[in-house]
């Protein structure tokens, strides 16, 4: 085994110089199945109360988008197997994906690597120790979420079977990032292209159950495989021999590739570019510049989320028309206005990747300033103030842009097939989603302006509108508590009178962290 | 030699016309203290060198002049404004080189010689196009291609292109072969004929000695000792290596040579400024025939600084 000598001492390095990067993971997904157990006997302490759980959620369209199927909500271990599996399932990947790319080809890009491989070591012995130690945080992952899950009072089979799913889910999704490592000639490249390939499977696999399609589909993604393990309702293991030999191919079809890749490089080769400056000489051209690639995926990306949603109604109105208790507050009844109320809802979790999207715009811009690049630009003549607004600008424009192209292509397709629609009200829908956008992009611009320490927090603003846009209605929240989702705030354009003076307020919150964002830009040290 | 002596050595008379003057800077890392005190005084028209080996505190002055980072205390004049304040203004006339450039990775080297270059309004085309190929430079390439070396050639045509007063640059070298070095150490020569001012920070001895019309030697974030080389050399020994025929049986008899040592017939030793006449009377009684004189070289000066004091503090 020459090919990967000194696979175990670097392994047992790298493994502890990453464990601070790894272990968020492991608390977030452990948590999201841990809480929903403790929390089911709290919310829904009698049978009545689960009785009209199973009646609204399991016919809930907008919400086995995102959660799947919900097959059985009467028992806590059935309430967290759908809403703890698919996206502890994301998650997991999500986390795979991170940390194959993040020791192998992010190192590529540093140098560091460089100093390794001259050491005693074999050709693959990186990408190896970047999938084992992926391998092994998924597994530790779903041994670390059986244990606590049970502790909370899970069910001992049907935890292990959800924990399952989710060391299952990021072992596939060690092979697919270590095939993606191999692609891409650099580590944003790579992370783009295997979180792609996620972001395509999981939305599939949305569809496919929001749609109530065919049962044989559910093989078409690797998320659905894992829903056929169906944790809580049958814990049938097969379907994870089928993961696991799904890991050992494209793990394997990785170490292949890397074989014959050369140091630094990607399947795809830098063609050399002009000799001169264009429109990137200006600072405002180099943030486009910096950002278009990015920016052309995600517009793409959303243009096909507004055709997949927009195919997806018509199914979901026969599903609606089949006389479910599916009834979003404020709606009428009406087969058109729960249609539209169930638009709304997808426009609200478009808007959540929208910010998303925009979130990550603007930890580009601390990205850039940690490699030093911010440096020489801010040491010519240039304020900081423009050099923040450059990037804001995209920031606050791109997934506004991306919103509208949703809202333009769902209101199109959803009017084909439902007459009853209005594709203007659905892209006047989509306008009204954006002030909601743009505050959480203004919470991250505010925290990398002021105070880069705590950038985190941008993430988590995205992450409590999710928790509480999608799952605070569930449990039953206090109002004061959705309203701190800024798209509670978001009135339906086809209400009789739409209340607008919330999204004024979320619009000025808004305004009130862009001005902290650039007042803290000015004070504090650049690196 | 005392560790006081900060400004002694700044030419009287010259507070008229600085491009740079900063007294007592402080800036602290959490309990580190990267400045502690720093004074540095540079005369327009001058190259200064700017000394200290790695951590010294030398790209954090940099950054504190540049604006990027604000003091904890002490004040710092550049160009006759604050740099934390008139960043644009003051920006417009100054030009910068940093240590370890890192470049956009998806933008070519001519792309970022032209984005650096626009941004501080403007760059000389004839003198963007001499230089490029003075050094060598391929434009077409991405960042992400570059080497080390390069990439410090397109920080270094961005800057040296630029209509400004002041050149800043941070070990500007580091990665260059000795032919380019060479081609840099012309063009600040060149630079400096045009009436530009240049703080050079470095620790290659040989290049500053080449370069710079005065010095300041950093440690631990004060400036330790400032002057030309002359200046700084006052009150220093010179050397002297010579191969001696008849060597003296015991090297300490010699009266005006100090620190004499003897191995075979290679003698080194060192003598005070004044006193060379008599030690060269002393030595050819030895029957002399190889011999080196010279003042002690930059690399002296700042081993002093460094290396045989390292206890003192």
């Amino acid at each position: 085994m020459t090919a990967v000598a000194g696979l175990r001492p670097l392994l047992k390095v790298a493994l502890v110089q990453d464990r601070r990067n790894i272990a968020p993971w492991v608390v977030l997904i452990t948590a999201l199945s841990a809480s929903s157990v403790l929390a089911y006997a709290w919310v829904f302490p009698d049978e009545a109360s689960r009785r009209q759980l199973t009646a609204t959620l399991g016919s809930n369209p907008a919400l086995a988008l995102i959660f799947g199927p919900a097959r059985d909500l009467s028992t806590a271990d059935g309430f967290n197997a759908w809403r703890a599996g698919a996206l502890g399932a994301f998650f997991a990947a999500l986390m795979a994906v991170f940390i194959v790319i993040r020791n192998s080809r992010a190192d590529e890009d540093s140098g560091q690597a460089e100093l390794l491989a001259s050491g005693v070591m074999g050709r693959q012995t990186r990408l190896a120790t970047a999938m084992a130690m992926a391998a092994f945080a998924s597994i530790a992952l779903g041994a670390v979420s059986w244990l606590v899950t049970l502790a909370c009072g899970g069910g001992p089979w049907d935890s292990l079977a959800l924990s399952a799913t989710f060391a299952g889910s990021g072992l596939m999704f060690t092979g697919v990032a270590g095939i993606a490592a191999n692609i891409g000639s650099d580590a944003r490249t790579a992370n783009t292209l295997a979180v792609a390939v996620l972001g395509v499977a999981f939305i599939v696999r949305g569809y496919l159950d929001a749609a109530q399609a065919a049962p044989w589909t559910a093989w078409l993604t690797p998320f659905g495989w894992l829903e056929e393990v169906r944790p809580a309702s049958g814990n049938n293991p097969w379907p994870l021999l089928a993961a696991v030999a799904f890991a050992a191919l494209t793990a394997g079809l990785a170490l292949a590739l890397n074989r014959n890749r050369d140091f630094g490089m990607g399947l795809i080769a830098p063609k050399p570019g002009p000799g001169r400056g264009g429109r990137e000489t200006t600072v405002w051209g180099l943030a486009f510049r910096l950002n278009r690639g990015s920016v052309i995926s995600w517009l793409i990306a959303f243009a096909a989320l507004g055709v997949v949603f927009g195919f997806l109604a018509g199914p979901v109105s026969d599903v609606l028309g089949d006389g479910s208790a599916f009834l979003p507050t404020g709606a009428s009844a009406g087969s058109s206005s729960m249609l539209f109320a169930f638009l709304v809802q997808i426009l609200q979790i478009v808007a959540i990747i929208a910010a998303v999207f925009g979130v990550q715009i603007v930890m580009r811009i601390y990205a850039e300033e940690t490699d030093y690049r911010v440096e020489p630009l801010l040491a010519a003549s240039l304020s900081r103030a423009k050099y923040l607004a450059s990037n804001a600008v995209i920031a606050f424009a791109a997934p506004a842009i991306a919103l509208l192209i949703t809202g333009a292509v769902l209101g199109v397709v959803v009017t084909a097939t439902e007459p009853g629609i209005s594709a203007g009200e659905v892209f006047g829908q989509a306008a009204a989603t954006i002030p909601a956008v743009w505050v959480l992009v203004a919470l991250a611009l505010a925290a990398v302006g002021a105070r880069p320490d705590a950038r985190l927090v941008g993430w988590l603003g995205v992450v409590a509108t999710f928790a509480l846009t999608l799952l605070g209605p569930l449990f039953r929240l206090w109002d004061w508590v959705l309203g701190i989702s800024p798209l509670h705030h978001v009135p339906s354009v086809t209400a009789p009178h739409p209340d607008w003076t919330g999204l004024l307020i979320v619009a000025l919150v808004g305004l009130a962290f862009t001005t902290v964002a650039f007042a803290g830009f000015r004070r504090r040290d650049i690196l | 030699m005392s560790a006081a002596a900060t400004t002694d050595g700044a030419p009287a008379g010259g507070r008229g016309d600085a491009v740079i003057r900063a007294e007592g800077l402080v800036k602290s890392y959490g309990a580190f203290r990267a400045l502690d005190g720093l004074d540095l005084t540079v005369e327009r028209g001058e190259v200064h060198g700017f000394l200290g080996p790695n951590g010294a505190g030398k790209s954090t002055t940099i950054r504190v002049l540049l604006g990027l980072l604000k003091a904890n205390a002490g004040t710092v004049e550049l160009l006759g404004g604050d740099p934390w304040k008139d960043v644009v203004a003051l920006h417009r006339r100054l030009a910068y080189v940093p240590g370890d450039v890192t470049l956009w990775p998806g933008l070519t080297g001519g792309q970022a010689i032209d984005l650096l270059g626009n941004l501080r309004g403007g760059l000389d085309e004839e003198r963007r196009r001499d230089l490029v190929e003075r050094f060598e430079l391929d434009t077409a390439k991405r960042g992400r291609q570059y080497s080390k070396g390069n990439r410090q050639k397109v920080a270094l045509v961005a800057a040296l292109s630029s209509d400004v007063e002041l050149l800043i640059l941070d070990e500007p070298t580091s990665g260059l072969d000795p032919l380019m070095e060479a081609v840099f150490q012309e063009e600040i020569a060149k630079e400096k004929a045009r009436g530009r001012s240049v703080l050079l920070s470095s620790h290659i001895l040989s290049e500053a000695e080449a370069l710079a019309d005065r010095i300041s030697i950093i440690r631990s974030g004060k400036i330790v000792d400032v002057g030309t080389l002359d200046e700084l050399r006052r009150g220093t020994r010179t050397s002297v290596q010579a191969v001696l025929r008849t060597p003296p049986a015991d090297p300490a008899e010699l009266r005006f040579v100090k620190d004499a040592r003897l191995d075979g017939t290679k003698f080194t030793g060192t003598v005070e400024p004044d006193q060379i006449n008599e030690a060269m009377a002393e030595l050819s009684r030895h029957q002399i025939s190889a011999l080196t004189v010279a003042p002690p070289s930059l690399e002296d000066l700042f081993l002093r600084h460094y290396g045989t004091e390292d206890d003192r503090s």
